[in-house]
């Protein structure tokens, strides 16, 4: 019998706790914390702790299927690249590259990211590649490199706990990001003050010192309330506005015009409540805000994140530690799929498509002539293959087939495909309309490396032998892009992935294999080797220079409820589930703890509609219906009902909204409008 | 430590430990001519086997192999026991080393300690009734379980007024407020469960009920245990507590957790280490040990395997799956 522990990071939320997967005989068998790791210290949540129960689940993919008949039938792998290569070279002769749209993967390495980004850019020869952040942080990375020159979480996930009041909104921090949410209360314990801003009462409201339930949609209007209420106490920092940020006075006139009366009626709170939020933040030396899909998956989602940069540069809450702006990230690796360029418009680090220089520099180092036009988003994709301009997509580890809004469109869209590939791990809701699927690894049978939340570069390692006959994506990509004719894609490992990264990418430049495995803990920038990264960004200057404030208005969101569909559905997730449960659900100790969606409803219309506990209802948008058991709580406003989005058999993303943020295209997935009926 | 060889080496051992390995180890040392310091963090050598029954795999009883060995340690003259202390420093190099020593109070005078017994009776008054006898050797304050009454103390006073022998910390604690500050130096802060058995019983409630609302079900309190031998039990019953909700009951989930190992708990601390929120659960198993579990729960847990406990009878009258119990 053998054994062994190989220390890796776990592929849930985007904390980035790195733990031990143990291997026995070959297997993975088990979780291991790891007691030295900076963000767990030993102590992973239920997710990490089951983090491997998934890996080799009987439902694994084994080997590449093709389509025959309305039927899967398994096929050898040199057939079934065969047959991409050849479908994808042919829709690029006769409809050229931007028929073909490529969606990257947050839950996959960077190496795997970039070699995506380039396979599309330089093989296919098309920007049309995305993946999800635009369904989670796009607005997050349009909006704080609007105001900062920098869309990432601006400070490290351990100095959450030396803030002395942390502002929380729209981020359901102890489920979702637990080991973030243990320091939130670490925190406390040494005497900060909590303010939690959220339409839904969740576990970390309990904690706070003032709780404000705002109606859905309605944060442009609370964050201009408490900034007025900030300028008219003379809180705000004047020296740091004069100094490091410009457009400061048009934001002084805008915010004049939400006075607290006007802020408390819109949203819907106690005006002494919102008074005290605006005086501990205020009053604070280091205060931190904390927010997540609350904020971004608005119709106003760059606007929300605009009014947040805007309240942290008013009180000077930025560029020091335990400060900033954090956005929480969802997902283990999006932090990751975004500086690796797996976004329409930018390459590796961020650097600008339409920007000459940057495309000069990867047009040498690939030796292709690149695109010169941003490419389709996501959320873009779907209309274009609905009116045919789009003809063949590659999903590489995404299930936007529960994921994304109002799905039933998106299964049109994807139907009305000529040729579809899915490449991911199971034969999730969108693998299963693929004309071929691919089989990959899970991250314990690949090495590479993941970005979390807080820009932290850490080491993946492989534990197991791939399951089956799945290969890890970089293997299938490179042999991929050697049958289309793609020239540059023989790596031996991912290692030599990771140097080209660092060489075509400023931020990474300092980021080795031999550094991250000696333990150095590396958050991006770091610019060279002698770099030790960066713990929080904007110390002296912002990324941009100056910070900009924006004057924003508030907007309602695009559907409100009306006589026909009297209620806001909001969407979110849970501890035990994550996302489309690709993984949970196949993990015994999380599928037992929920293993089914709810719908949640305030008791008084509970009461209003005779909805009793547990009840079967209809919940039905002007998109679809689905069937769903109701749970009667106080934690949702008079309303306001509340759908996780994790389950198929009850999918809230039948119901949600087409209606897109303008600039950063993310979907409304927090506010639309339907109604309930009883059975 | 004399230098015996010439080349500079000494010929003494330290043995860092006093289990059934660190005993063995000394023995060995000792009878090849080496003089031992056995260092043991505890009051007293035999560490995990001495609270053992069976050993594996030959099912032989436990101490009938390990207490000759506890008492040659204690007799033999080329071993220096040092119990109560942890190796604080290391320094130098192979057959010279040197090291430093934390040695913890007993908070009894050895010399002066007559064996009476009066200070254990004053504080536990079970004491006698459960063994039939109190034999006292050397006793020893456990500074965990000591809520600093001081009771100990007066009834030592009360025995021997000339020479008491609790050297007590207790005592003087019990005026900490009424001593001025300079004299207050020296004397430890409070552990947490000292704290709570001095608290009210609202007071302790509300302090339960605030850690215990913290907790997000990661099972890490559970798995981590060594003496959890339960496959699944009512934690992962849906008629005890209701899945998928966070916190998980307050304070049921954390009581039948603690139910379970109330006799198997040996104070390891793996609960509290694994918690990510932090959850002080040492203190709960510090604080179970002042009472009997039978006091406790009204049942002995492990005797009797057809005797149902109270608390899950009660329960199965009173269902806890009432959904808002922990919002």
């Amino acid at each position: 019998m053998s054994t062994d522990f190989v220390l890796t990071v776990c592929p849930y939320c985007g904390c980035g706790c790195q733990v031990y997967v143990q291997v026995m005989d070959g297997r993975a068998t088990g979780v291991v914390p790891c007691r030295t790791d900076e963000i767990s210290e030993g102590r992973p949540c239920i997710k990490g702790r089951n983090a491997v129960d998934f890996v080799d689940h009987p439902d694994r993919l084994k080997s590449p299927l093709l389509k025959r008949d309305g039927k899967f039938q398994p096929i050898s792998w040199d057939e079934a690249l065969g047959i991409v290569a050849e479908r994808l070279g042919k829709t690029k002769r006769k409809h050229g590259p931007d028929s073909i749209g490529v969606l990257a993967s947050a839950k996959c390495t960077n190496e795997e990211n970039f070699l995506l980004m380039k396979f599309a850019r330089a093989v296919i020869g098309t920007n049309n590649v995305d993946h999800c952040a635009r369904l989670c942080h796009a607005s997050t990375v349009v909006g704080l490199a609007k105001a900062f020159g920098s869309g990432a979480m601006t400070n490290s996930v351990p100095e959450v706990e030396g803030s002395d009041c942390i502002l929380i909104i729209g981020s359901n921090t102890i489920e979702q990001h637990p080991l973030i949410g243990s320091r939130v209360l670490r925190a406390k314990e040494k005497g900060a003050r909590l303010v939690v801003a959220d339409p839904r009462r969740t576990p970390i409201a309990e904690f706070a010192d003032v709780y404000l339930q705002h109606r859905p949609g309605t944060d442009v209007c609370l964050l201009n309330g408490i900034m007025n209420l900030i300028l008219s106490w003379d809180l705000a920092d004047r020296d740091f506005i004069a100094e490091r940020t410009e457009g400061f006075d048009e934001l002084e006139k805008k915010v004049k015009e939400y006075p607290p009366e006007k802020v408390c009626e819109i949203a819907g709170i106690d005006q002494a409540a919102l008074e005290e939020a605006a005086r501990l933040y205020g009053q604070a030396e280091r205060g931190s805000i904390l927010y997540g899909m609350g904020i971004t998956q608005h119709t106003t989602g760059v606007e929300n994140v605009l009014c947040i940069a805007d309240l942290a540069m008013l009180t000077g809450n930025i560029g020091r530690e335990s400060t900033g702006v954090n956005p929480l990230r969802g997902q283990n690796n999006v932090q990751g799929a975004c500086d690796m360029g797996a976004l329409p418009n930018v390459y590796s680090g961020y650097q600008l498509v339409t920007d000459g220089t940057a495309r000069a520099k990867f047009e040498e180092a690939w030796g292709v002539e690149l695109p010169q036009q941003p490419g389709l988003m996501a959320t873009e994709m779907t209309d274009a293959a609905i009116d045919g301009s789009l003809k063949a997509m590659y999903i590489v580890g995404e299930n936007p087939a529960l994921s994304d809004a109002d799905i039933n469109h998106l299964k049109k869209a994807l139907r009305s495909l000529d040729f579809l590939v899915v490449q991911d791990i199971f034969l999730s809701e969108a693998a299963q309309l693929a004309h071929v699927v691919l089989p990959a690894c899970s991250f314990a049978e690949k090495e590479g490396t993941f970005t979390a939340t807080d820009r932290r570069v850490q080491r993946v390692r492989k534990a197991i032998e791939p399951i089956g006959e799945s290969k890890p994506d970089w293997i299938i990509l490179s042999e991929l892009a050697a049958r289309i004719g793609g020239a540059g894609f023989d790596y031996p490992s991912p290692r030599e992935i990771m140097q080209e990264i660092s060489a075509l990418t400023p931020s990474y430049a300092g980021v080795t294999y031999e550094r991250l495995d000696e333990g150095a803990i590396l958050p991006w920038p770091c610019t060279s080797e002698e770099h030790n990264g960066t713990r929080f960004l904007h110390k002296d200057s912002f990324t941009r220079g100056k910070g900009r404030f924006f004057p924003i208005d508030y907007r309602e969101p695009a559907e409100l409820p009306d006589r026909k569909y009297p209620f806001v559905l909001t969407t979110g997730r849970l501890m035990f589930q994550y996302h489309t449960g690709t993984m949970t659900r196949r993990t015994p100790a999380l599928e037992r703890e929920l293993p089914t969606g709810f719908v949640e409803i305030n008791p008084e219309d509970a009461k209003r509609l005779s909805i009793s506990q547990g009840q079967w209802v209809t919940v039905e948008s002007r998109r679809g219906k689905i069937r769903i058991q109701a749970l009667v709580t106080e934690r949702m406003l008079p309303g306001v009902v509340f759908i996780p989005f994790h389950f198929a058999e009850c999918p809230a993303n039948e119901l949600t909204s087409r209606h897109l943020d303008p600039e950063a295209k993310i979907p409304e997935f927090k506010v639309c409008a339907v109604k309930i009926n009883k059975g | 430590m004399e230098d015996q060889s010439g080349n500079g080496t000494i010929g003494a051992v330290l043995v860092v430990g006093g289990g059934v390995g660190g005993i063995q180890a000394a023995l060995d040392l000792a009878e090849s001519g080496y003089y031992v310091y056995l260092v043991e963090k505890s009051p007293s050598i035999g560490g995990i086997m001495a609270q053992l029954d069976k050993t594996f795999p030959t099912n032989d009883c436990s101490m009938c192999i390990l207490s000759p060995k506890l008492v040659e340690t204690g007799r033999h003259l080329n071993i220096q026991l040092i119990t109560n202390a942890e190796l604080q420093e290391v320094s130098g190099e192979a057959g010279k080393f040197k090291v430093k020593v934390l040695q913890r109070p007993r908070h009894v005078d050895i010399d002066k300690c007559t064996g009476c017994g009066s200070c254990a009776e004053s504080v536990f008054d079970n004491l006698k009734e459960r063994d039939g006898q109190i034999w006292v050797d050397r006793i020893v304050v456990d500074e965990a379980k000591c809520t600093q009454c001081g009771d100990c103390t007066l009834a030592c006073l009360a025995e021997n007024e000339e020479a008491h022998a609790m050297t007590n910390v207790v005592f003087e604690r019990r005026r900490v407020p009424e001593l001025p500050v300079q004299q207050r130096e020296g004397i430890e802060p409070e552990t947490l469960a000292q704290r709570l058995a001095l608290m009210d019983d609202e007071s302790r409630k509300d302090f339960w009920q605030a850690e215990l609302s913290k907790c997000i079900k990661c099972f890490g309190c559970r798995d981590a245990c060594p003496v959890w031998i339960y496959d699944g039990a009512e934690l992962e019953d849906a008629e005890w507590i209701k899945p998928g909700e966070i916190p998980p009951a307050v304070p049921l989930f954390q009581i039948i957790r603690a139910y379970r190992i109330a006799d198997l708990c040996v104070n390891c601390g793996m609960c509290e280490d694994a918690c990510p929120m932090d959850i002080p659960l040492r203190a709960i198993h510090q604080l179970m040990w002042r009472q009997s579990p039978e006091s406790v729960f009204e049942v002995v847990p492990g005797l009797d395997s057809e005797t149902k406990n109270r608390l899950v009878q009660r329960l199965k009258e009173e269902p806890a799956v009432n959904t808002e119990i922990a919002r």
